[in-house]
Formats: C-alpha cells, structure tokens, sequence
C-alpha cells in the first residue's frame, strides 16, 4: 500500500495544482541547483506549502544513491562509479578501445605469471550467471585450441561490481581492414591474408567453436618476420556474451543489439532462427572479403542505422546486396579512393572483381545458408583456386534457366520486360491524352485537377504531421476517395479508376490494379452500355495488366472482346484502337499463334502506315512487331528485309544509339545469324552492346539480351568456349535483375544448353535442358514452341550420350501425343526433330527414314533442312539431296 | 502477398478501428507472455528482467514480416508496455505468494533509472503508477511507455499526441514523485 502525506492528497483533488506543481519542478530541475532556490522563490512566493511540496520532489529525484545489495550481476551503473585499478591478478593499465559488449583494457597478470594481457570487461546487464558457466565449460576446448591465427583466451571471472571479464593474450595489431589500406595491399596480397584468415576459423570449428563475431576488428594483423599475419580474437567469447537459445533476445536492456549488424549472418538476425553453425562464421567472413576487395560493406550500414530496427533488420534479412563490381562500379568517388588503395584505377578493380571474384563473394553471402560455401576452408580453397588462375567452382550453378530469342521478341517484349513501365506510362499518357479530349467540360476538368490537387495534398509536410506518407497510402486514400467522393459522378468514377488501375499497375500492384479497372469497366458499362468509351479504355489497361503479368491466354480473349467495340466507338485508326491491336498482335506472337499474329499485324501496320505515317515512332515499332513475327515464321529473308528498312528509318529520325533503334539492329542482327551471315551479325551485335552497356550499364536486360545474342552468333561460328563464358555471365545476371521464372528468361538456357550440346559437354548439357525443361513446363506451358525445342534439344542430348532408351522414349511419346490431338499440330516437327536427335547420334540409317516420314507428315521447310547443323552429318549422303529436292517439290505443289 | 495478421490490425487500429483493436491485444499478449515467461522461468535468483528487450523482441517476432512502419511500432510497442506490465505484476505476485523473498525485480538502465534505487520492485513500481495515474493519467501512461515498452521521447510524444517538451517534464516529475512514493511505501 502506498502511504501518502497530507499534501499529496491536496494534489490529488487538485489537478490544476498538480500542473502547476509540474511545471515548477520541471523547470527547477533545468535549472543549476544553485539557481534553484531563487527560481523557487519567486514561482513559489507566498505559498510555503506549495514549495515544500516542491522541495520533497526534487529532493527525491537528487539524492545520491543508497546501498547496493543485489545480487552481482544486476547493477549497470557500477560500472561508471570508482575506477577499478586491478582485478584479481591483473593490473589494469590501460583502456585499448570500447565497444558495444563493453571496454577492453591493457593489464599486467601478475600470478601466476608476469606478462602483459588483454582484459575484456563485459557491460554488465548483458551476461548472466547462466552464460557465464558456459563459458566457463568452454575454456577447456578454448585451451587447447592452438593455432598461430588465433588469440588464446586465458581466464575469466567477475569483477568486484560483477561485471564478467575475459583475459585474452594481448595482441598488438590492427584491424585487417585498416592494414590492408595503410600498406595499399593489391588484391592477391589482401586474398593470401584473408586465405590465413579462413584456414584459422576452419581450426576453430574443427574444435567445434564457433566465433559468431567475426569482424575485421576481431581480426588483428601483425608482422612476424615482416610478414603480415593476422590474429583473431574474442573467440568464445561471442558465444558467451550472446546467448543463442531460441528464447533469447536479440537485445541487451537498453535495446541495443547484440551483435554487430553489418556482419551478423541472416539466421542470427532472424528472431525466429537463432541457431547458429559454422557457416554463420562463412558470411562473416564473406562480408570480410568484400570489404577488403571494394572498401565498402555490402550494406550501407551508415544509411542503415538511421532506420528503424525493425527495417534494419529486415533488409539485412531479405534484400540481397550488390555483387562487389556492381558496388565499386557505382560508387564514383568513393571508388577512386578504394582502387587506389588497392593500387588500381578504378576501371580496373571493376574489371578485376568482375567475374570469379563477384561469384565466390556473392556465394560466401547467399541468404541461405544451405547455397553458401560448408566451411571456411572452401572459401579458401576457391580464393586459391582463382589466385592459380583455375576456374572456380561458384560459377553460376544454380542459374540455369536460358533466353533464347530474347531479342526476337524486342519489339515490345523489351518493353513488356524491361522498359515495361515506360510503356505502360506512355500508353497511360496516350490514353490520358484521349481523357482530356473527351473531358470538354470546365466543371469536369476542374474536378479532376481538384481530385488529382487533393491526392497529392496528403503529401504535403504540413498535412502529414510530419510523418512520412508512402505513395500507397496516397493511392488507398485516393480509391476510398473516388469511390466515396465521386459517387454521384459516375463517369468521372470510371476515368480515374482506370487511371488509378494503371498507377497501381506502374507500382507492381497487380492485385489492387486490376480491381480498380474492373470496377472501371463495370462503372463505365453501367453507365453507357458495352461500348461505353471508358469501359473500353479500361478493357485495354487491363488486358496490358495482364499481359504484364504472363497471363496470354486471358489477355488475348480481353484484347478480342475489347477491340471491335473500339473500332465502333473510336474508329479502327483511332490511336487506341491501333494500340490495342498492336498487343493482340505480341500477344498471339507470345503465345506462339504466329500465323494468326501475322495477320493482325499486317493489317495493323498498314492502318498504321497510312493513319500515322510511314515514319512515325508507333509505326516503326509496329514494323518491329511484324520483322519479329516473320521470323518466327521462319520467313527470315523477309525479316531481314524488314528490320533493315525500321533500322535505316530510326538511324535516321531517331539517332544511331536510341533504344528503338538499337533494338532493330538488334533484331536485324538476329536475322542475319540465322541467315548464316555470321560475321556481319557478330560485328552488329558487338556494336550495339557497346552502346547499350555505355548509355543503359552492363546489367540491363537489353543489354543481356544482346550479349545473349551475341553468345548465339559465336555459337553458330562453333567458337564454343567464348559463347559458353558469356551465356555465363548473362545467365547470373539476368535471374537476379529478371528473376528465374520470366518467361523471357526461360529461353536463355535453352540455348547455353545446346552450345553445350554442341562442345561436346554433355553432361553438363543434359542436367542445364532437364531443369530448364521442367520450368518450361511450369511457365509457359508443354505445347509452348519454347518448350517444344527444349523437349528436343534434351532428347537430342541423350541420344548422342548414347542413352538411347530415354531419348527414343521422348520422341516417340511426343509423336503418340500429337497423334492424338485432332489435325496432329505439327506432327512433321516432331519427326524432324527425331531425325536431328538420330543424326547428331550417328544413326544416319534411321535420321533419313525419320525425314522422310517428317516429309510425309507436312514438314516442308527445306531451307531450315538444309542449313540446320544438327543434319550436317548426313549433307554427304546423296540421300539427303534428294530429300530436299522432295520437300521442294511438295511444298510448291501445296497449297499455302 | 500475404500481410501478418497483426501488421494488417495495427493499420486498422490505427484508421480508427476498435475492433481491430480488440483482436490486437490477445495476439500480443500471447507473445508477450510466452517471452517473458520463458525469461523468468530460466532465472535462478535474480530474475534480471529486460522489459524493453522483451517488447522489442515481440515485436519482430510479430510484425517483422509486415511491411515496415514506425507508427505501427509505436503504436504496437504502447499496447505491449500496457500489457507488460500487467504481466510482470501478475508474475510478481504469484510468485511472491510461492516463494517468499524472490521478489521479481527490474534491472533499471540509466536512461530509466528511478533516483534512489537501481532496482525496482515490480509491485511497487505498480501501486506507485497506479498511484499516479489517479493525479494524471497522461503522466502515468507515459511512465509506462517508456519504462515498460522503451519508447523514446518522440516516439512517446507521437503515440499520446503530445509534444516532447511534455514528455520529458512529465517524465523527470514522475521520476521524482515515483521515488518519493516507493521510498515511503
């Protein structure tokens, strides 16, 4: 029960009493105390109880402190009280530095012998008895780890206030980081160190000891013999002073975190993983290896700290740093300090981490830990096996998902994939555009500029309070407001919900974007019937919303339904109309319907060439569209054609370096290729990815998606290992910038496969075309033509291995399977193929009887016959002429 | 995308809605528990109470997977001081009845230290906030937050709706009164 005075009861009836009474003490407290008693005459004059009441306060709040008779380890303000000078059997001289688990000073033992030792006193409130034992049943595998890399841990106890301490043997050196910068270390010098670095954590863990704390000022450099040698210390002792058991916490009293943030490991973050092994040490040791090949952490742990916790944390959870090139290569000034510590220009440290040293890093970082390097001594191996100039093992193993023709589809694919947003903004300010024309009306457009004012006002500092508002939370004020708000302005409703739809779509917010433009669609058909103007618009954003995220089939059956009612409303070379016809267009051509693409998109381009111009940007991509279908219908001559007119327009109207037109060339180069014009195609492609890489940087997808290229010309020259090595690196980069599922990254790894196939790696080339196969399957579908050609290419793969069975059983069953489907849909492609497979296998016997049956189930392109290398064995054999000559002589007579 | 449950009634909450609020408090409470249970549990003799950790700690366990925001923080670390609190009492005096003599107490830090001792019996601690409550309500609740659920000034400031300058006076008055009243008590 609390006993109170007389005067607290006053109080207690008095509240503005207790205002007063409040604000009187808080401003004395300000106050010097020697100032106190004047400042409490005058704000207490007259009132003697009132000022004893005062006066009890601040004297409560002033008096020095009374006994302490807790138990040991629970006073954190002993440590700021008397100076120790000694504890135990040492000497405290000096303090050698300070840090988050508390002071490490310089001491002298004394007993039982005389020497100079490093003393860390822990902070107390941070360690309890419990961890304190355990450390203690510790010591004994601590003792007998002996290594020449690792500071021996002599001793620990408490203090007199209680406070843990650890004697450790004093190293007198400096952080790895800091002499690796004072001596200007080149890369290999600062790789052997951190090699020394890895083999002494590997001797630890063999003593099953993990140190949970590895940071370069944990890592002491000193020289023996004028050889750097470095010194880890405070091992064990992490482990002590942060408690691992799942109910810990991550957080000390004061809610400062154990641990140091830019180097604890992902699962020592996560409050729901704590248990740590020795591939926690692995990622520490990978940030380690990235400071010391860029200058920088992987994460900017300055900007980092000014966040929240909570967000902190998270990102260190779940967002994956840049790979050490990428970092130094954007970093501009801080760069020309960090290369030239190294002794490099910064052109070159770029260069150098490029490649195997980004690849052995980036492992020793993988957020889960099951894709990191086992063990220290695996890192170090790779970091030796690249100092030998020998490949390293964390190529890119997982990355293996392919593009084929990536560039084929350039036309709008770039922009679907890549520049998708700009597209979908330029389509939204085209449609914009139709917005303001219909909305004549004063009263309507101020509405909207009212609305569009009124959305954006939330952003306003002063409206906030200060706190900061995200763009979704302007978004979801704003729908509630149109719903709301603009009830009784249906219309209007209907306009900026389809504009709302699209913002929310331009964030990636596909869920809330489609809503919004169904609602759109439904608004505006309630208002003016099926062919309302709005719900029309709407259908379009939507079926691009779609397309955006995959879903062909559904955006084709929209784009259908949406277009004859535009051509009625807007009329048939209406801007919009002509847009949405475009897609219908790409989307059939992704689809793989390229015959029925075809003939939308002739139409199309000649609307637009006679409703735009034949110079026009929309025209220009249109006949882009066009070059990309004809080619997929193999009628590549007339590709060529075509691109080569687009390229020569856009050279000229838009610049040689403009995106448009280094698509086109892009493309032309494709077709090229395939028309066997190898070189031409190889110098084109080298060309524009030099201009990509110089105006978009070397991780853009377009840029990739030339590279791609470029690695299937070299291909198609059979130059085999330069291919290989850029499929590599376009492969690791694009699952990173386009995630491993796109359906434009899919096609890459078809094609690494079949060079692979080609150089005679076949191992390797049947696991890469299985998982990709069967990703195919997921993403695009079984009848996809992509994943048709990669059904083949496996069994191709297989046949040539000599696994006969299994590629004879491919075969076939595709064969059966078409069989079944009404009309056979390209049963002849499927004899093809067989015969390609047999052929590469060197059945020749078998490979002729299978074109033939091919012949004699419709497949007829003897151009593709004739050039195709996987038939290249059997040109020798007069069969084979005359088998051409059949298939021309059938192809002619049929009808096309 | 899923959105954790309690990330999505924090927001709720927040745009007004009680109910939400309703649905709040036993999810916190569970985890909050379960912590600090566990926590005392391990104990020997001193149970060395880290009540900011433990907030901090549900907090990730909770929200951590929900999109980040300070308000939710706050707001969440307000109802987890409340609820703190209560458990620690509860715990308290259980305990107390059971044993006698192991006293629950809290290890203040600086920041939080009561002048005059540098460990507080959690029950007095509670009478003299109960206690305080009855003169000024506001004061008690932000004694409550940042002792309990360690907010800072501006986060405290930001979740009573009131300025910093107020949350430090009321603050270092409290801390004067509370001492006075445990000294007696």
């Amino acid at each position: 029960m609390v006993v109170q005075t007389d005067e607290a009861r006053v109080a207690v009836e008095h509240p503005s009493r207790w205002e007063k009474i409040k604000e009187i003490v808080g401003t004395a407290l300000e106050r010097d105390p020697a100032q106190r008693a004047s400042y409490l005459d005058e704000a207490c004059a007259q009132n003697p109880t009132l000022r004893t009441e005062i006066e009890s306060l601040i004297s409560a709040y002033d008096q020095p402190e009374d006994d302490l008779s807790q138990s040991p380890l629970a006073s954190p303000l002993l440590i700021s009280a008397a100076p120790l000078q000694s504890i135990g059997p040492y000497r405290l001289l000096k303090i050698l530095g300070e840090g988050g688990m508390g002071q490490v000073w310089l001491a002298e033992q004394t007993s039982p012998v005389r020497r100079q030792v490093a003393l860390k006193l822990i902070r107390s409130g941070m360690l309890h008895s419990i961890a304190l034992q355990r450390f203690q049943s510790e010591r004994q595998s601590l003792a007998i780890m002996d290594h020449p890399c690792i500071a021996k841990v002599f001793d620990a106890g408490a203090a007199p206030g209680g406070q843990p301490y650890f004697v450790m043997e004093y190293v007198e050196g400096v952080p790895i980081t800091q002499y690796c910068d004072q001596k200007k270390l080149p890369l290999p010098d600062r790789l052997r160190l951190f090699i020394q670095v890895c083999e002494a954590v590997q001797h630890a863990h063999r003593k099953a000891i993990i140190h949970r704390d590895l940071k370069p000022a944990n890592i002491l450099v000193v020289e023996i013999d004028g050889k750097p040698r470095p010194r880890i210390i405070d091992f064990g002792i992490a482990k002590a002073a942060v408690p691992s058991e799942p109910d810990a916490t991550l957080f000390t009293q004061a809610g400062v975190l154990l641990g140091t943030p830019g180097y604890m490991s992902p699962e020592q973050i996560d409050p729901t993983v704590r248990d740590v092994d020795t591939r926690t040490d692995v990622y520490s040791l990978g940030v380690i290896l990235y400071e010391l090949l860029t200058g920088s952490l992987p994460f900017n742990t300055q900007q980092l700290k000014k966040q929240p916790l909570d967000k902190l944390l998270r990102i260190l959870r779940e967002e994956d740093p840049p790979s050490p090139s990428t970092k130094v290569d954007a970093d501009g000034d801080k760069t020309i300090e960090s290369a030239d510590l190294r002794g490099l220009q910064p052109a070159q440290l770029v260069t150098l981490l490029r490649g195997d040293l980004d690849w052995v890093t980036m492992k020793a970082l993988e957020r889960d830990r099951d894709r990191r390097y086992g063990s220290p001594s695996e890192l170090a191996a790779e970091i030796e096996r690249y100092l030998q100039n020998r490949p390293v093992l964390a190529r890119p193993a997982s990355a293996s998902y392919r593009l084929r023709k990536y560039v084929r589809r350039h036309g709008v694919a770039v922009a679907v994939a890549s520049g998708g947003l700009a597209l979908l903004i330029a389509f939204a300010v085209m449609q914009g555009v139709q917005l303001r024309r219909i909305t004549r009306e004063r009263d309507r457009a101020n509405r909207i500029t009212e609305f569009m004012t009124s959305m954006f006002k939330v952003a306003d500092p002063n409206e906030a309070r200060g706190n900061s508002i995200t763009a979704r939370e302007i978004l979801d004020k704003s729908s509630k407001e149109i719903e709301t708000g603009l009830a009784k302005d249906p219309q209007l409703q209907a306009q900026l919900m389809g504009t709302m739809g699209q913002v929310y779509a331009s964030m990636g917010l596909f869920p809330q974007g489609q809503a919004m433009l169904e609602r759109a669609v439904q608004t505006g058909r309630r208002i003016g019937g099926p062919d309302d103007p709005d719900a029309l618009r709407a259908m379009s954003y939507l079926s691009f919303l779609l397309l955006r995220q995959g879903r062909y089939a559904d955006a084709e059956k929209l784009f259908k339904e949406a277009i004859p009612g535009q051509e009625r409303v807007f009329g048939a070379n209406d801007a919009i109309t002509l847009n949405t016809r475009r897609y219908l267009a790409s989307v059939l051509e992704f689809e793989g319907k390229y015959t029925e693409a075809d003939s939308v998109m002739t139409k199309v381009l000649a609307d637009d060439r006679r409703a735009l111009g034949t110079e026009n940007a929309e025209t220009l991509r249109a006949m882009n569209v066009m070059a990309n279908i004809l080619d997929d219908e193999k009628r590549v001559p007339e590709a060529e054609k075509l691109y080569r007119q687009t390229l020569e327009i856009q050279t000229r109207t838009l610049g040689p370096d403009a995106p448009e037109t280094l698509t086109s060339a892009s493309n032309l180069a494709g077709a090229l290729q395939e028309l066997g014009r190898l070189d031409e195609a190889e110098k084109l492609q080298r060309e524009t990815l030099t201009a990509r890489t110089h105006v978009l940087g070397p991780d853009h997808p377009d840029t990739l998606a030339v590279k791609a290229n470029l690695a299937n010309t070299l291909d198609s020259a059979s130059r085999f290992a330069e291919a290989e090595a850029i499929y590599h690196e376009v492969i690791d980069t694009q699952t990173h910038v386009l995630g491993a599922d796109n359906p434009d990254t899919l096609v890459t790894a078809g094609n690494l496969g079949s060079t692979l196939q080609r150089d005679g790696k076949l191992a390797e080339a049947e696991k890469l075309q299985r998982s990709v196969l069967e990703a195919k399957r997921r993403v695009l579908g079984p009848d996809h033509p992509e994943t048709i050609k990669t059904l083949a290419s496996l069994a191709a793969t297989l046949f040539i291995e000599g696994k006969d069975t299994e590629a004879r059983k491919i075969y076939s069953d595709r064969i059966e399977g078409i069989r079944k489907q009404p009309g056979q849909p390209g049963l002849g492609g499927a004899y093809y193929d067989f015969a390609c497979g047999a052929a590469l296998a060197g059945h020749r016997d078998e490979a002729f009887e299978l074109v033939r049956r091919a012949i004699e189930t419709g497949y007829l392109d003897s151009e593709n016959t004739q050039s195709d290398r996987d038939l290249q064995s059997l040109h020798s054999d007069p069969r084979f002429a005359a088998l051409v000559v059949e298939m021309k002589q059938r192809s002619s007579t049929s009808s096309k | 995308m899923s959105v954790q449950p309690v990330t999505e009634l924090l927001v709720r909450w927040r745009q007004g809605d009680l109910e939400a609020l309703q649905a709040l408090v036993p999810l916190v409470y569970n985890e909050l528990h379960d912590l600090a249970h566990r926590f005392l549990q391990r104990e020997r003799s001193d149970h060395t109470l880290r009540s900011t950790a433990l907030v901090h700690e549900a907090y990730l366990r909770l929200v951590h997977r929900g999109p980040i925001d300070t308000q939710n923080r706050a707001h969440f670390v307000a109802i987890a001081a409340r609820l703190m609190r209560q458990i620690l009492v509860d715990y308290s005096r259980h305990h107390r009845a059971a044993k006698r003599g192991a006293d629950c107490t809290i290890v203040l830090e600086e920041a939080f230290v009561l002048p005059k001792s540098k460990s507080a019996d959690v029950i007095a601690l509670d009478d003299a906030l109960t206690g305080l409550a009855r003169i000024d309500e506001q004061q008690s609740r932000i004694v409550e937050l940042r002792f309990f659920g360690g907010l800072t000034t501006e986060e405290t400031a930001q979740v009573l709706g009131i300025s910093p300058a107020t949350v430090k006076r009321d603050w270092s008055v409290a801390k004067a009164w509370l001492s006075r009243q445990m000294k007696r008590g």
